[in-house]
Protein backbone atom coordinates (compact mmCIF):
# COMPACT_ATOMS: atom_id res chain seq x y z
CA UNK A 1 0.00 0.00 0.00
CA UNK A 2 1.25 3.49 -0.86
CA UNK A 3 0.70 6.57 1.24
CA UNK A 4 2.25 9.83 0.19
CA UNK A 5 1.41 13.45 -0.52
CA UNK A 6 0.21 14.14 -4.03
CA UNK A 7 -0.92 17.12 -6.06
CA UNK A 8 -4.52 17.48 -7.24
CA UNK A 9 -4.88 19.02 -10.70
CA UNK A 10 -8.62 19.48 -10.30
CA UNK A 11 -8.53 23.29 -10.23
CA UNK A 12 -6.24 26.33 -10.11
CA UNK A 13 -5.41 25.73 -6.44
CA UNK A 14 -3.21 22.68 -7.20
CA UNK A 15 -3.53 21.41 -3.61
CA UNK A 16 -0.30 19.61 -2.73
CA UNK A 17 -1.41 17.87 0.46
CA UNK A 18 -3.48 15.05 -0.99
CA UNK A 19 -3.14 11.60 0.50
CA UNK A 20 -4.06 8.65 -1.63
CA UNK A 21 -4.45 5.01 -0.78
CA UNK A 22 -3.70 2.93 -3.82
CA UNK A 23 -3.24 -0.75 -4.30
CA UNK A 24 -2.28 -2.54 -7.49
CA UNK A 25 -2.66 0.65 -9.49
CA UNK A 26 -6.19 1.25 -8.29
CA UNK A 27 -7.02 4.24 -6.15
CA UNK A 28 -9.12 3.14 -3.21
CA UNK A 29 -9.24 6.35 -1.24
CA UNK A 30 -8.44 10.00 -1.80
CA UNK A 31 -8.08 11.92 1.44
CA UNK A 32 -7.90 15.69 2.01
CA UNK A 33 -9.17 16.57 -1.47
CA UNK A 34 -12.54 18.18 -2.08
CA UNK A 35 -15.45 16.59 -3.92
CA UNK A 36 -14.11 17.73 -7.30
CA UNK A 37 -10.60 16.59 -6.48
CA UNK A 38 -11.75 13.13 -5.43
CA UNK A 39 -13.83 12.71 -8.60
CA UNK A 40 -10.94 14.01 -10.69
CA UNK A 41 -8.34 11.72 -9.16
CA UNK A 42 -10.48 8.63 -8.79
CA UNK A 43 -11.94 8.63 -12.26
CA UNK A 44 -11.53 4.95 -13.15
CA UNK A 45 -9.86 4.34 -16.47
CA UNK A 46 -10.19 1.42 -18.78
CA UNK A 47 -8.05 0.65 -21.78
CA UNK A 48 -6.39 3.45 -23.70
CA UNK A 49 -8.65 4.78 -26.44
CA UNK A 50 -7.57 5.90 -29.89
CA UNK A 51 -10.24 6.62 -32.45
CA UNK A 52 -10.42 7.82 -36.02
CA UNK A 53 -13.88 8.55 -37.43
CA UNK A 54 -15.32 7.07 -34.24
CA UNK A 55 -13.69 3.68 -34.88
CA UNK A 56 -11.02 2.24 -32.61
CA UNK A 57 -7.51 2.26 -34.08
CA UNK A 58 -4.04 1.83 -32.64
CA UNK A 59 -1.87 4.70 -31.46
CA UNK A 60 0.27 4.92 -34.60
CA UNK A 61 -2.78 5.29 -36.87
CA UNK A 62 -4.28 8.00 -34.66
CA UNK A 63 -1.00 9.94 -34.56
CA UNK A 64 -0.50 9.71 -38.30
CA UNK A 65 -4.09 10.80 -39.00
CA UNK A 66 -3.69 13.75 -36.61
CA UNK A 67 -0.46 14.77 -38.33
CA UNK A 68 -2.08 14.52 -41.77
CA UNK A 69 -4.96 16.77 -40.68
CA UNK A 70 -2.55 19.39 -39.35
CA UNK A 71 -0.26 19.15 -42.38
CA UNK A 72 -3.12 19.63 -44.82
CA UNK A 73 -4.59 22.59 -42.99
CA UNK A 74 -3.74 26.11 -44.17
CA UNK A 75 -4.66 27.69 -40.87
CA UNK A 76 -5.05 25.17 -38.07
CA UNK A 77 -6.23 26.19 -34.61
CA UNK A 78 -4.60 24.84 -31.46
CA UNK A 79 -6.81 25.36 -28.43
CA UNK A 80 -7.02 24.29 -24.79
CA UNK A 81 -3.97 23.40 -22.72
CA UNK A 82 -5.39 24.84 -19.48
CA UNK A 83 -5.00 21.49 -17.75
CA UNK A 84 -1.71 20.60 -19.43
CA UNK A 85 1.71 20.70 -17.81
CA UNK A 86 4.12 23.53 -18.54
CA UNK A 87 6.22 21.05 -20.49
CA UNK A 88 3.27 20.09 -22.72
CA UNK A 89 2.35 23.73 -23.23
CA UNK A 90 5.84 24.58 -24.43
CA UNK A 91 5.75 21.76 -26.96
CA UNK A 92 2.34 22.97 -28.15
CA UNK A 93 3.79 26.45 -28.69
CA UNK A 94 6.61 24.91 -30.75
CA UNK A 95 4.08 22.90 -32.71
CA UNK A 96 2.02 26.03 -33.37
CA UNK A 97 5.12 27.79 -34.71
CA UNK A 98 6.00 24.88 -36.92
CA UNK A 99 2.60 24.64 -38.59
CA UNK A 100 1.78 28.38 -38.60
CA UNK A 101 -1.19 27.82 -36.32
CA UNK A 102 -3.57 30.07 -34.47
CA UNK A 103 -3.09 29.37 -30.75
CA UNK A 104 -5.54 30.25 -28.01
CA UNK A 105 -6.88 29.06 -24.66
CA UNK A 106 -10.01 29.69 -22.58
CA UNK A 107 -8.47 32.81 -21.03
CA UNK A 108 -9.35 34.78 -24.20
CA UNK A 109 -12.99 34.77 -23.08
CA UNK A 110 -12.42 34.32 -19.33
CA UNK A 111 -9.78 36.10 -17.25
CA UNK A 112 -6.93 36.58 -19.76
CA UNK A 113 -7.02 40.38 -19.74
CA UNK A 114 -6.69 40.45 -15.97
CA UNK A 115 -3.97 37.78 -15.92
CA UNK A 116 -2.04 39.82 -18.49
CA UNK A 117 -2.31 42.90 -16.27
CA UNK A 118 -0.90 40.82 -13.39
CA UNK A 119 1.96 39.45 -15.50
CA UNK A 120 2.77 42.97 -16.72
CA UNK A 121 2.70 44.11 -13.09
CA UNK A 122 -0.01 46.68 -13.69
CA UNK A 123 -1.91 45.45 -10.63
CA UNK A 124 -0.54 44.63 -7.20
CA UNK A 125 -0.92 40.94 -6.42
CA UNK A 126 0.22 38.50 -3.73
CA UNK A 127 0.47 34.78 -3.07
CA UNK A 128 -2.09 32.47 -1.54
CA UNK A 129 0.32 31.79 1.32
CA UNK A 130 0.41 35.52 2.10
CA UNK A 131 -3.38 35.55 2.06
CA UNK A 132 -3.43 32.67 4.50
CA UNK A 133 -0.95 34.32 6.83
CA UNK A 134 -1.91 37.96 6.61
CA UNK A 135 -5.18 38.81 4.86
CA UNK A 136 -7.75 40.63 7.00
CA UNK A 137 -10.22 41.84 4.36
CA UNK A 138 -11.10 39.41 1.57
CA UNK A 139 -13.44 40.25 -1.29
CA UNK A 140 -14.90 37.61 -3.59
CA UNK A 141 -16.08 39.57 -6.61
CA UNK A 142 -18.04 37.75 -9.31
CA UNK A 143 -16.68 34.43 -8.16
CA UNK A 144 -17.89 31.53 -6.06
CA UNK A 145 -14.86 29.55 -4.92
CA UNK A 146 -17.01 27.31 -2.72
CA UNK A 147 -18.13 25.74 -6.00
CA UNK A 148 -15.22 26.40 -8.35
CA UNK A 149 -12.15 26.14 -6.05
CA UNK A 150 -13.69 24.26 -3.16
CA UNK A 151 -10.77 24.43 -0.71
CA UNK A 152 -10.02 28.10 -1.32
CA UNK A 153 -11.74 29.39 1.81
CA UNK A 154 -10.61 26.60 4.11
CA UNK A 155 -7.00 26.36 2.98
CA UNK A 156 -6.18 30.00 2.26
CA UNK A 157 -8.64 32.82 2.22
CA UNK A 158 -10.99 32.74 5.18
CA UNK A 159 -10.97 29.91 7.71
CA UNK A 160 -7.29 29.15 8.37
CA UNK A 161 -5.40 30.40 11.36
CA UNK A 162 -2.47 31.88 9.51
CA UNK A 163 0.83 33.02 11.03
CA UNK A 164 -0.40 36.54 11.71
CA UNK A 165 -4.05 35.59 11.89
CA UNK A 166 -4.20 33.21 14.83
CA UNK A 167 -7.72 34.15 15.78
CA UNK A 168 -8.96 33.30 12.29
CA UNK A 169 -12.21 34.19 10.68
CA UNK A 170 -14.17 34.66 13.90
CA UNK A 171 -12.28 37.79 14.85
CA UNK A 172 -9.58 38.67 12.42
CA UNK A 173 -10.92 38.29 8.93
CA UNK A 174 -13.82 39.90 7.10
CA UNK A 175 -15.06 38.12 3.99
CA UNK A 176 -17.11 40.10 1.51
CA UNK A 177 -18.96 38.93 -1.60
CA UNK A 178 -20.08 41.08 -4.51
CA UNK A 179 -22.20 39.11 -6.93
CA UNK A 180 -25.39 39.01 -8.96
CA UNK A 181 -26.50 35.90 -7.11
CA UNK A 182 -26.42 34.63 -3.55
CA UNK A 183 -23.82 31.93 -4.14
CA UNK A 184 -22.57 29.49 -1.53
CA UNK A 185 -19.62 31.79 -0.95
CA UNK A 186 -21.96 34.78 -0.59
CA UNK A 187 -23.90 32.87 2.08
CA UNK A 188 -20.71 32.41 4.09
CA UNK A 189 -20.13 36.17 3.87
CA UNK A 190 -23.45 36.75 5.65
CA UNK A 191 -24.23 40.44 6.02
CA UNK A 192 -21.27 41.34 3.87
CA UNK A 193 -22.95 40.10 0.71
CA UNK A 194 -23.57 42.90 -1.77
CA UNK A 195 -26.01 41.81 -4.44
CA UNK A 196 -25.84 43.89 -7.60
CA UNK A 197 -27.81 43.59 -10.85
CA UNK A 198 -26.23 41.85 -13.89
CA UNK A 199 -23.74 44.23 -15.53
CA UNK A 200 -23.93 46.53 -12.51
CA UNK A 201 -20.25 46.03 -11.55
CA UNK A 202 -18.70 49.14 -13.15
CA UNK A 203 -21.24 51.43 -11.51
CA UNK A 204 -20.79 49.70 -8.19
CA UNK A 205 -17.03 50.20 -8.44
CA UNK A 206 -17.41 53.92 -9.11
CA UNK A 207 -19.90 54.27 -6.27
CA UNK A 208 -17.45 52.50 -4.00
CA UNK A 209 -14.61 54.79 -5.11
CA UNK A 210 -16.86 57.77 -4.29
CA UNK A 211 -17.57 56.20 -0.91
CA UNK A 212 -13.87 55.74 -0.21
CA UNK A 213 -13.33 59.48 -0.49
CA UNK A 214 -16.37 60.28 1.60
CA UNK A 215 -18.65 61.30 -1.27
CA UNK A 216 -22.23 60.13 -1.66
CA UNK A 217 -22.18 56.88 -3.63
CA UNK A 218 -24.79 56.80 -6.40
CA UNK A 219 -25.90 54.05 -8.76
CA UNK A 220 -28.65 54.02 -11.39
CA UNK A 221 -30.08 50.95 -9.64
CA UNK A 222 -30.34 52.81 -6.34
CA UNK A 223 -28.06 50.65 -4.27
CA UNK A 224 -28.48 51.90 -0.68
CA UNK A 225 -25.67 54.50 -0.25
CA UNK A 226 -25.41 53.62 3.43
CA UNK A 227 -24.40 50.06 2.63
CA UNK A 228 -21.75 51.20 0.14
CA UNK A 229 -20.34 53.65 2.70
CA UNK A 230 -20.25 50.87 5.26
CA UNK A 231 -18.30 48.70 2.79
CA UNK A 232 -15.92 51.57 1.97
CA UNK A 233 -15.16 51.95 5.67
CA UNK A 234 -14.26 48.30 6.08
CA UNK A 235 -11.99 48.45 3.02
CA UNK A 236 -10.25 51.60 4.26
CA UNK A 237 -9.21 49.78 7.41
CA UNK A 238 -7.59 46.83 5.61
CA UNK A 239 -3.99 46.10 6.55
CA UNK A 240 -3.77 43.32 4.01
CA UNK A 241 -6.75 43.34 1.67
CA UNK A 242 -7.26 41.09 -1.31
CA UNK A 243 -9.81 41.01 -4.11
CA UNK A 244 -10.40 37.63 -5.70
CA UNK A 245 -11.76 38.57 -9.10
CA UNK A 246 -13.85 36.13 -11.12
CA UNK A 247 -15.44 35.96 -14.52
CA UNK A 248 -18.60 37.49 -13.12
CA UNK A 249 -16.66 40.72 -12.68
CA UNK A 250 -14.44 40.65 -15.77
CA UNK A 251 -17.15 39.53 -18.21
CA UNK A 252 -19.44 42.32 -17.06
CA UNK A 253 -16.92 45.11 -17.75
CA UNK A 254 -16.15 46.64 -21.15
CA UNK A 255 -12.47 46.92 -20.17
CA UNK A 256 -10.32 46.79 -17.06
CA UNK A 257 -10.28 50.55 -16.35
CA UNK A 258 -12.80 50.33 -13.48
CA UNK A 259 -10.59 47.70 -11.79
CA UNK A 260 -7.47 49.86 -12.22
CA UNK A 261 -9.37 52.84 -10.76
CA UNK A 262 -10.59 50.83 -7.80
CA UNK A 263 -7.15 49.38 -7.01
CA UNK A 264 -5.63 52.86 -7.15
CA UNK A 265 -8.29 54.31 -4.84
CA UNK A 266 -7.98 51.39 -2.41
CA UNK A 267 -4.21 51.64 -2.26
CA UNK A 268 -4.40 55.35 -1.49
CA UNK A 269 -6.27 54.49 1.71
CA UNK A 270 -5.21 50.92 2.51
CA UNK A 271 -3.14 47.99 1.28
CA UNK A 272 -4.91 45.95 -1.40
CA UNK A 273 -3.97 43.10 -3.72
CA UNK A 274 -5.87 41.38 -6.49
CA UNK A 275 -5.80 37.83 -7.72
CA UNK A 276 -7.72 36.45 -10.72
CA UNK A 277 -9.68 33.29 -9.86
CA UNK A 278 -8.06 31.24 -12.59
CA UNK A 279 -10.14 28.08 -12.97
CA UNK A 280 -8.13 25.32 -14.61
CA UNK A 281 -5.03 23.91 -12.98
CA UNK A 282 -2.56 25.41 -15.43
CA UNK A 283 -4.21 28.25 -17.33
CA UNK A 284 -1.81 30.55 -15.50
CA UNK A 285 1.10 28.48 -16.83
CA UNK A 286 -0.20 28.72 -20.39
CA UNK A 287 -0.55 32.48 -20.13
CA UNK A 288 2.95 32.84 -18.67
CA UNK A 289 4.58 30.48 -21.17
CA UNK A 290 2.99 32.13 -24.18
CA UNK A 291 3.80 35.57 -22.80
CA UNK A 292 7.46 34.60 -22.37
CA UNK A 293 7.55 33.41 -25.97
CA UNK A 294 5.46 36.08 -27.73
CA UNK A 295 4.62 38.94 -25.35
CA UNK A 296 0.93 37.96 -25.44
CA UNK A 297 -1.05 35.69 -23.13
CA UNK A 298 -3.49 34.26 -25.71
CA UNK A 299 -5.05 34.80 -29.20
CA UNK A 300 -1.92 34.59 -31.35
CA UNK A 301 -1.17 33.40 -34.84
CA UNK A 302 2.26 32.31 -35.92
CA UNK A 303 3.24 33.13 -39.47
CA UNK A 304 6.66 32.15 -40.76
CA UNK A 305 8.52 33.30 -37.69
CA UNK A 306 6.35 36.32 -36.87
CA UNK A 307 3.57 36.53 -34.30
CA UNK A 308 0.22 38.16 -34.98
CA UNK A 309 -2.08 38.96 -32.07
CA UNK A 310 -5.60 40.25 -31.57
CA UNK A 311 -9.16 39.16 -30.85
CA UNK A 312 -9.44 37.91 -34.45
CA UNK A 313 -7.07 35.10 -33.40
CA UNK A 314 -9.20 34.07 -30.43
CA UNK A 315 -11.10 30.79 -30.67
CA UNK A 316 -14.40 32.65 -30.67
CA UNK A 317 -13.65 35.02 -33.56
CA UNK A 318 -11.70 32.51 -35.62
CA UNK A 319 -14.52 29.98 -35.42
CA UNK A 320 -17.12 32.64 -36.01
CA UNK A 321 -15.36 33.99 -39.09
CA UNK A 322 -14.44 30.45 -40.16
CA UNK A 323 -10.82 31.45 -40.71
CA UNK A 324 -9.46 28.18 -39.27
CA UNK A 325 -9.70 24.98 -41.27
CA UNK A 326 -8.73 22.32 -38.70
CA UNK A 327 -8.45 22.17 -34.92
CA UNK A 328 -6.26 20.44 -32.40
CA UNK A 329 -8.01 20.64 -29.03
CA UNK A 330 -6.04 19.62 -25.99
CA UNK A 331 -7.72 18.95 -22.64
CA UNK A 332 -10.70 21.18 -23.28
CA UNK A 333 -14.34 20.80 -24.30
CA UNK A 334 -15.41 23.88 -26.26
CA UNK A 335 -18.83 22.28 -26.87
CA UNK A 336 -19.54 22.66 -23.15
CA UNK A 337 -18.18 26.16 -22.68
CA UNK A 338 -18.74 28.21 -25.83
CA UNK A 339 -22.02 29.45 -27.33
CA UNK A 340 -23.63 26.75 -29.45
CA UNK A 341 -24.10 29.33 -32.21
CA UNK A 342 -20.32 29.67 -32.53
CA UNK A 343 -18.97 26.27 -31.59
CA UNK A 344 -21.15 24.51 -34.14
CA UNK A 345 -18.67 25.68 -36.78
CA UNK A 346 -16.24 23.14 -35.34
CA UNK A 347 -18.48 20.47 -36.84
CA UNK A 348 -17.49 21.66 -40.32
CA UNK A 349 -13.72 21.15 -39.92
CA UNK A 350 -11.58 18.15 -38.96
CA UNK A 351 -10.93 18.12 -35.23
CA UNK A 352 -8.26 16.25 -33.28
CA UNK A 353 -9.21 15.91 -29.62
CA UNK A 354 -6.61 14.99 -27.01
CA UNK A 355 -8.23 14.57 -23.61
CA UNK A 356 -8.18 12.42 -20.53
CA UNK A 357 -11.99 12.46 -20.53
CA UNK A 358 -14.60 11.59 -23.12
CA UNK A 359 -16.35 14.88 -23.96
CA UNK A 360 -18.77 16.34 -26.48
CA UNK A 361 -15.69 17.53 -28.36
CA UNK A 362 -14.05 14.10 -28.37
CA UNK A 363 -17.29 12.59 -29.67
CA UNK A 364 -17.47 15.15 -32.44
CA UNK A 365 -13.86 14.86 -33.52
CA UNK A 366 -12.25 13.01 -36.39
CA UNK A 367 -9.37 11.82 -34.22
CA UNK A 368 -9.61 11.20 -30.48
CA UNK A 369 -6.65 10.30 -28.30
CA UNK A 370 -7.39 9.52 -24.67
CA UNK A 371 -4.50 10.64 -22.46
CA UNK A 372 -3.27 10.20 -18.90
CA UNK A 373 -4.51 12.42 -16.04
CA UNK A 374 -1.79 14.87 -14.90
CA UNK A 375 -0.77 14.42 -11.29
CA UNK A 376 -2.23 10.91 -11.20
CA UNK A 377 -0.90 9.11 -14.25
CA UNK A 378 1.53 11.69 -15.66
CA UNK A 379 4.08 14.01 -14.08
CA UNK A 380 5.32 17.51 -14.80
CA UNK A 381 4.95 21.03 -13.47
CA UNK A 382 2.06 23.46 -13.36
CA UNK A 383 1.61 27.04 -12.20
CA UNK A 384 -0.86 27.74 -9.42
CA UNK A 385 -3.32 30.63 -9.71
CA UNK A 386 -0.91 32.80 -7.68
CA UNK A 387 1.97 31.94 -10.06
CA UNK A 388 3.70 29.50 -7.73
CA UNK A 389 5.27 26.53 -9.54
CA UNK A 390 4.12 23.11 -8.40
CA UNK A 391 5.62 19.85 -9.61
CA UNK A 392 4.16 16.38 -9.44
CA UNK A 393 5.02 12.78 -10.17
CA UNK A 394 2.68 10.11 -11.47
CA UNK A 395 1.72 7.49 -8.88
CA UNK A 396 -0.47 5.20 -10.95
CA UNK A 397 0.95 3.23 -13.83
CA UNK A 398 -1.10 3.56 -16.95
CA UNK A 399 -1.20 2.53 -20.55
CA UNK A 400 -2.62 5.94 -21.42
CA UNK A 401 0.04 8.10 -23.06
CA UNK A 402 0.66 11.56 -21.60
CA UNK A 403 -0.27 14.65 -23.61
CA UNK A 404 3.41 15.46 -23.75
CA UNK A 405 4.27 12.14 -25.41
CA UNK A 406 1.43 12.47 -27.91
CA UNK A 407 2.36 16.02 -28.92
CA UNK A 408 5.99 14.98 -29.37
CA UNK A 409 4.94 12.11 -31.59
CA UNK A 410 2.67 14.35 -33.67
CA UNK A 411 5.59 16.78 -34.07
CA UNK A 412 7.81 13.94 -35.29
CA UNK A 413 5.16 12.67 -37.67
CA UNK A 414 4.98 16.10 -39.28
CA UNK B 1 -50.99 43.44 -16.39
CA UNK B 2 -48.95 40.82 -18.15
CA UNK B 3 -50.49 39.81 -21.45
CA UNK B 4 -48.79 36.40 -21.19
CA UNK B 5 -51.12 35.26 -18.44
CA UNK B 6 -54.13 35.36 -20.82
CA UNK B 7 -52.64 32.84 -23.19
CA UNK B 8 -53.54 29.19 -22.82
CA UNK B 9 -49.89 28.35 -22.81
CA UNK B 10 -48.48 31.33 -20.98
CA UNK B 11 -45.06 32.60 -21.90
CA UNK B 12 -42.67 34.65 -19.81
CA UNK B 13 -39.56 36.56 -20.71
CA UNK B 14 -36.55 36.21 -18.42
CA UNK B 15 -32.87 36.97 -18.28
CA UNK B 16 -30.66 34.03 -17.38
CA UNK B 17 -27.71 34.23 -15.01
CA UNK B 18 -25.42 31.20 -15.24
CA UNK B 19 -23.51 29.74 -12.32
CA UNK B 20 -21.22 26.89 -11.35
CA UNK B 21 -22.19 24.10 -9.03
CA UNK B 22 -19.73 21.74 -7.35
CA UNK B 23 -22.12 18.78 -7.47
CA UNK B 24 -22.63 19.32 -11.18
CA UNK B 25 -18.86 19.55 -11.80
CA UNK B 26 -18.32 16.34 -9.85
CA UNK B 27 -21.00 14.57 -11.89
CA UNK B 28 -19.34 15.88 -15.07
CA UNK B 29 -15.98 14.42 -14.09
CA UNK B 30 -17.60 11.09 -13.38
CA UNK B 31 -19.55 10.91 -16.62
CA UNK B 32 -20.70 13.84 -18.67
CA UNK B 33 -23.02 11.62 -20.67
CA UNK B 34 -24.66 10.27 -17.53
CA UNK B 35 -27.99 10.91 -15.88
CA UNK B 36 -26.62 12.70 -12.84
CA UNK B 37 -24.84 15.30 -14.96
CA UNK B 38 -28.01 15.86 -16.99
CA UNK B 39 -30.15 16.15 -13.85
CA UNK B 40 -27.79 18.74 -12.44
CA UNK B 41 -27.29 20.70 -15.67
CA UNK B 42 -30.59 20.66 -17.54
CA UNK B 43 -32.44 22.79 -15.00
CA UNK B 44 -33.61 26.36 -14.62
CA UNK B 45 -34.26 27.99 -11.26
CA UNK B 46 -37.15 30.41 -11.26
CA UNK B 47 -38.86 32.79 -8.89
CA UNK B 48 -41.97 31.08 -7.39
CA UNK B 49 -44.20 33.77 -8.90
CA UNK B 50 -42.81 33.07 -12.38
CA UNK B 51 -43.42 29.35 -11.89
CA UNK B 52 -46.98 30.11 -10.90
CA UNK B 53 -47.57 32.30 -13.90
CA UNK B 54 -46.47 29.42 -16.12
CA UNK B 55 -48.85 27.08 -14.28
CA UNK B 56 -45.96 24.84 -13.34
CA UNK B 57 -45.01 22.63 -10.49
CA UNK B 58 -41.42 22.06 -9.43
CA UNK B 59 -39.91 19.42 -11.70
CA UNK B 60 -42.16 20.10 -14.71
CA UNK B 61 -40.33 20.64 -17.97
CA UNK B 62 -40.15 23.95 -19.79
CA UNK B 63 -38.98 25.05 -23.21
CA UNK B 64 -36.43 27.84 -23.08
CA UNK B 65 -35.99 29.60 -26.36
CA UNK B 66 -34.41 32.51 -28.16
CA UNK B 67 -33.08 33.08 -31.66
CA UNK B 68 -29.89 31.16 -30.90
CA UNK B 69 -31.34 27.93 -29.60
CA UNK B 70 -34.02 26.05 -27.77
CA UNK B 71 -33.78 23.47 -24.99
CA UNK B 72 -36.18 21.57 -22.77
CA UNK B 73 -35.11 21.48 -19.12
CA UNK B 74 -36.69 20.97 -15.70
CA UNK B 75 -38.04 23.97 -13.81
CA UNK B 76 -37.10 24.41 -10.18
CA UNK B 77 -37.63 27.04 -7.52
CA UNK B 78 -34.54 29.10 -6.79
CA UNK B 79 -34.97 29.06 -3.03
CA UNK B 80 -33.66 32.64 -2.75
CA UNK B 81 -35.48 34.69 -0.18
CA UNK B 82 -35.33 37.93 -2.20
CA UNK B 83 -37.84 37.90 -5.07
CA UNK B 84 -36.24 37.94 -8.52
CA UNK B 85 -39.06 37.80 -11.06
CA UNK B 86 -37.73 37.99 -14.58
CA UNK B 87 -34.32 36.65 -13.59
CA UNK B 88 -33.64 32.92 -13.72
CA UNK B 89 -30.57 30.87 -12.92
CA UNK B 90 -29.02 28.03 -14.90
CA UNK B 91 -25.84 26.06 -14.27
CA UNK B 92 -23.06 26.55 -16.81
CA UNK B 93 -22.84 23.74 -19.35
CA UNK B 94 -24.01 22.41 -22.70
CA UNK B 95 -27.70 23.25 -22.11
CA UNK B 96 -27.33 26.87 -21.04
CA UNK B 97 -24.66 27.75 -23.61
CA UNK B 98 -26.92 26.85 -26.53
CA UNK B 99 -28.82 30.03 -25.61
CA UNK B 100 -25.88 32.45 -25.74
CA UNK B 101 -25.72 35.00 -28.54
CA UNK B 102 -23.02 34.74 -31.20
CA UNK B 103 -22.74 38.54 -31.11
CA UNK B 104 -19.33 39.52 -29.75
CA UNK B 105 -18.63 42.90 -31.33
CA UNK B 106 -15.35 41.41 -32.56
CA UNK B 107 -13.96 41.22 -29.02
CA UNK B 108 -13.54 37.45 -28.81
CA UNK B 109 -15.77 37.43 -25.74
CA UNK B 110 -19.37 36.21 -26.04
CA UNK B 111 -22.03 37.90 -23.95
CA UNK B 112 -22.14 35.16 -21.33
CA UNK B 113 -23.94 37.44 -18.89
CA UNK B 114 -26.63 38.61 -21.26
CA UNK B 115 -29.04 35.79 -22.06
CA UNK B 116 -32.63 36.82 -22.80
CA UNK B 117 -35.12 34.03 -23.41
CA UNK B 118 -38.77 33.15 -23.38
CA UNK B 119 -40.03 30.27 -21.30
CA UNK B 120 -43.13 28.20 -21.94
CA UNK B 121 -44.45 25.09 -20.29
CA UNK B 122 -43.39 21.80 -21.87
CA UNK B 123 -45.29 19.59 -19.45
CA UNK B 124 -44.88 15.93 -20.31
CA UNK B 125 -41.97 16.55 -22.69
CA UNK B 126 -38.57 15.04 -22.01
CA UNK B 127 -35.46 16.99 -21.15
CA UNK B 128 -33.21 17.55 -24.19
CA UNK B 129 -30.55 14.83 -24.36
CA UNK B 130 -26.94 15.99 -24.39
CA UNK B 131 -26.32 14.11 -27.63
CA UNK B 132 -29.01 16.05 -29.46
CA UNK B 133 -27.67 19.48 -28.49
CA UNK B 134 -25.23 19.44 -31.41
S1 LIG C 1 -9.60 22.61 -4.27
FE1 LIG C 1 -9.00 22.19 -6.40
S2 LIG C 1 -6.89 21.44 -6.29
FE2 LIG C 1 -7.75 21.36 -4.18
S3 LIG C 1 -8.54 19.28 -3.98
FE3 LIG C 1 -10.26 20.52 -4.72
S4 LIG C 1 -10.17 20.38 -6.99
FE4 LIG C 1 -8.22 19.63 -6.17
Amino acid sequence: MEKNYHVCTGCGLLCDDIEVEAEKNIINKVLTACRIGVAHMKEGKGEAIFRVDNKPVDEAVAISEAATILKNAKNPLIFGLGASTNETQKIAIELAKKINATLDDTSSFCLGSLVEAIIREKIKTCTLDEVRNKADVIIFWGTDPSDSHPRHLSKYSYFPRGKEKQRGWEEERTAIAVDVRKSHTAKICGNYFFQIPPKGDAEFIDALIAGLSGKLPKTSYNYPPKKILELANILKGAKFGVIFAGRGLVNSLENLEPIFRLMKALNEKANFHLMPMVGSCNTMGFNENLFAETGYVNSVKFENGTVLHGPEYSIVESLKAKTVDAALIIGSDPFSILPGSIVKNLLEIPVVSIDSYETLTSRNSKVYINTAVSGVEAGGTATRMDRKKVSFEPFIETNHPSEETILKKIMEAL
Amino acid sequence: MDFGSFLTNPEIKVKIVTYRDIFQDKAMLENRFGEEYRNRSAIIKLDPADLKQLNLKIGDTVTIKNSFGSVVVKAEESGYETPHRGIAYMPKGPWSITLISDETGGTGVPKFKDISVTITSAKGEKVTEIESLF
